[in-house]
């Protein structure tokens, strides 16, 4: 390679590459369901064009020749030389999960052990047989369903007489020793039932075995397609067989279609961003972008977060000072310096927390592909509907929601939407339906996984969670149906009675449970027995910064997210009742469970005693309402969340810890965690 | 020829791979962490890093030992797990030819076998080396989760 160092561009290439693979993958599956939208066969065109060229401007002659390849059968297609099928759909995916084994040979350093031979030669075997044998190129003889006006004409007399157009496509064994032959008996068959009106190529041709593996024939005749193709079936030495209803309109439409690509298909330059003909997509994007390093990010994120500690400890000093000195000229300096780099840190703050969104779209663009492959695998038919990609969130919580959406999409198929034949007697259409969005609302990403099959029953789910020993039949009796849905995410729950290939290997909502926690989200089911299931999950933007209410207990500092609080009050000792043994008083109204910090947090031996007073937080969690006695309380700040580490691990009740203006560690609480185990506390037959 | 970071604990000289030694600090105020193990003495803010911090005493059963003016916070990293360990004294670093260590003994006095990697010669004096990825990982996570466990329960 001429003594380039090609290296430093290896790591674009891949993620350039990772990228283009997965708008390949998604583009496909589109096409799947959409085989006549030219705007997709031009997207994928132009991507693949620009994959082959990148693969062979570093050298990889593999990925080149497999690219190349693709993009003549893609041409071919955008051209209407050939037609979209289930055929050509699996192939090209085929290709694109063999280029992914080839993208991440080269990642491991080299290319080499990867056997793209197969695919190529299919893809090949491809064009040739589509195109007739004279070397490839395409001849306008050859057009498929290019009706002259005379065998339109038969074809519509055909069908007042009541008799049906198929459109029959043969293909005979790659090895096929007497192809002429084989055709004439295809023929042959064929006239006990209706009427060759045309073949591709000429008769004269077929005998004279001047094509490829394949030849189409327009045929008429009152029998059903799978008649029909039975017939031609039952010859030995064919391989597939397609016959499909042909349809007038669509015949004219797609030859009206080849002359505007042929009008504008000419010049195509190098690059492959000229669109052929008519629509070219005027909404390129203009904005100019740098590619990061997400190392670098993180590293800026944590340096702005050093910055808004330090904003903190400045403004401290400058009241410190002010106390001490009054009013002096350089304090009132100081103080205007100290507002000044507060402001501008909190632009940086947000800029780079800004840098840091990405729309999940990343996330999202890999479901289409995986939910067809399940599908497929799970023999059931599902409308995937998708919305919201463009909705932004944190990278750190880009990387984690992956997981969980998978496993509900999975159980979704899996368990959720039902066989065809089942949902037909049920009523229901034949296609599941499983939606994905995802939008903001408020300070918060809202996801949805949707689906409308089996739905879950509440009392099922407790039979279930007692035959596994999960749960007593007592325990399974006191539990409200919201508490029952919950067991889903119990470790070794599972509401499939049968198992799948794919949801053999121990998937488990408890992992949702898991990744959700770890980012700080929440999940609520909905469901309806019969009607379908719905999760909903709820993440926070960002999860480095966070507006927190300092508290202390004895000599140590606490903080409260503020976004579960809901208000500070202080509660006498004469106010303070007892309900079953437990502390609570009376907000409003309302009755308050009371709580103290110390305990919660397990600590021992430093319950404060109330004396006059005791200051009360009072927090929220979805519709629970706790309040937490603290000895004091500091303030609001903005703090930044570093985690404990993986030595200690996650602790129940605590986030994270920060540094304070002073340096001193402050835990950070975990509002979740914290009540779910004041709340589990008490009923912990569960489980054990 | 190893180089190892000798330490006190109670008496007893150790020494750990240098490699392994990111810093050496002094004693500073430690943030308790409710529900850990009590071994675990809290988290402590190493210029801008949260740093989990041990005591080696409790960790291997040993007497517990008053925090003096040689008392220290050795921070070490362990694939990837960084942990600060409190020792009683850093006495100094010392090259030792690979033969002048022996396989731990069956029986050795205070920390169990399993922590050792084995036994030093060093002058007149026997340095005991310890297996740090065995005493940050293994049992110790177990330990952990273990209490964890307990200490949700007891709530």
């Amino acid at each position: 390679m001429s003594g380039f160092d090609m290296s430093q561009y290896l790591g674009i290439f891949l993620d350039e590459t990772e990228e283009q693979l997965q708008q390949l993958d998604e583009a496909v599956v589109l096409l799947e369901q959409d085989p006549d939208n030219r705007e997709l066969l031009n997207k994928i065109f132009r991507i693949a064009h620009t994959l082959k060229g990148s693969s062979a401007s570093m050298g990889f002659e593999k990925m080149a020749t497999l690219t190349h390849r693709m993009e003549s059968v893609l041409d071919a297609l955008r051209r209407g030389e050939l037609r979209v099928t289930s055929g050509t759909i699996d192939l090209l995916l085929a290709c694109l999960d063999k280029l992914r084994e080839l993208k991440a040979q080269l990642a491991s350093g080299h290319e080499g052990e990867v056997d793209t031979s197969d695919l190529v030669g299919r893809l090949e075997e491809m064009m040739a047989g589509e195109r007739g044998g004279d070397d490839g190129s395409p001849s306008p003889a050859f057009e498929p369903l290019r009706l002259d006006d005379v065998e339109e004409n038969v074809v519509r007399a055909a069908e007042i007489r009541g008799y049906r157009a198929y459109e029959i496509r043969v293909e005979l064994e790659a090895d096929c020793r007497m192809k002429g032959a084989r055709a004439f008996l295809v023929f042959n068959n064929l006239k006990d039932l209706g009427e060759v009106v045309k073949s591709e190529p000429h008769t004269q041709e077929l005998e004279a075995e001047k094509f490829g593996n394949t030849f189409r024939l327009v045929f008429l005749s009152k029998e059903d397609a799978d008649t029909v193709a039975n017939v031609i079936k039952s010859i030995s030495e064919i391989k597939d067989v397609t016959v499909r209803p042909l349809s007038l309109e669509e015949g004219v439409a797609q030859v009206e279609e080849r002359r505007e690509a042929a009008a504008g298909a000419i010049p195509l330059p190098e690059g492959g961003e000229a669109e052929p003909g008519i629509q070219r997509s005027p909404e390129r994007r203009v904005t100019q972008t740098v590619r990061v390093d997400v190392q670098r990010l993180e590293s800026l994120m944590n340096l702005v977060g050093e910055l808004v500690i330090d904003r903190t400890r400045l403004a401290e000093v400058g009241n410190n000072l002010k106390v001490r000195l009054g009013n002096e000229e350089l304090v009132e300096m100081l103080e205007e310096i100290s507002l000044h780099i507060g402001r501008i840190t909190s632009d940086l703050q947000e800029e780079i927390m800004k840098a840091r969104m990405f729309p999940i779209d990343q996330v999202f663009n890999r479901f289409p592909r995986m939910v067809r492959d399940l599908a497929q695998k799970a023999g059931k038919e599902i409308n995937f509907i998708v919305e919201g990609r463009e909705t932004e969130l944190d990278r750190t919580v880009i990387e984690e929601i992956g997981d969980p959406l998978i496993h509900l999409l999975r159980n979704a198929i899996d368990h959720g939407i039902e066989e065809p034949e089942e949902r037909v007697r049920l009523g229901k259409p034949r296609y599941g339906t499983v939606v994905l969005k995802a939008f903001h609302q408020e300070n918060q990403i809202v996801i949805i996984v949707e689906d409308d099959g089996r739905g879950m029953d509440a009392e099922q789910l407790k039979r279930r969670a007692v035959e596994k020993g999960l749960l007593s039949p007592e325990g399974a009796a006191r539990l409200t149906k919201r508490e029952a849905l919950d067991l889903i995410f119990l470790p070794g729950f599972s509401t499939s009675d049968r198992i799948t290939d794919v949801s053999g290997r121990g998937v488990g909502m408890d992992i949702v449970r898991a990744h959700l926690e770890k980012i700080n989200g929440t999940i609520d089911i909905q469901t309806t027995p019969g009607k379908g299931t719905r999760f909903t999950i709820k993440l926070p933007l960002t999860l480095a910064i966070n507006r927190s209410l300092l508290v202390t207990l004895g000599d140590r500092v606490y903080a409260f997210p503020l976004a579960n609080v809901v208000e500070i009050i202080e509660v006498e000792p004469s106010q303070v009742r007892r309900v079953q043994n437990r502390e609570v008083t009376v907000v409003r109204g309302q009755v308050l469970p009371l709580v103290h910090l110390a305990a919660a947090l397990g600590l021992k031996g430093e319950r404060a005693v109330p004396g006059d007073k005791a200051a009360v937080v009072i927090v929220g969690l979805a519709e629970k309402r706790v309040g937490f006695i603290v000895d004091s309380l500091i303030g609001e700040q903005e703090i930044v969340i570093k985690s404990l580490g993986n030595y200690i691990g996650k602790i129940p009740g605590i986030a994270g810890a920060t540094i304070m203006g002073d340096g001193r560690v402050a835990l950070i609480l975990d509002i979740h965690s914290l009540i779910e185990h004041l709340g589990t506390a008490g009923e912990r037959q569960l489980a054990s | 020829m190893e180089q190892l970071v000798v330490f006190q604990l109670a008496g007893e000289t150790y020494g750990v791979d240098i490699a392994h030694v990111h810093e050496i600090i002094r004693l500073q105020p430690i943030t308790e962490v409710p529900r850990t193990p009590d071994f675990v003495e809290g988290v402590i803010n190493l210029r801008g890093r949260i740093i989990p911090v041990i005591d080696l005493h409790k960790r291997f059963g040993l007497p517990a030992a008053e925090a003096g003016n040689s008392t220290r916070i050795m921070v070490v990293d362990v694939k990837g797990i960084t942990v600060g360990m409190i020792v009683d004294a850093v006495s100094e670093v010392v090259r030792l030819p690979e033969e002048n260590i022996e396989p731990p003994p069956p029986i050795i006095q205070g920390v169990d076998v399993a922590y050792l990697r084995g036994v030093g010669k060093w002058g007149d004096k026997l340095i005991i080396l310890l297996d740090l990825e065995r005493v940050l990982r293994e049992s110790e996570h177990e330990q952990l989760k273990e209490q964890v466990a307990a200490g949700v329960a007891e709530t």
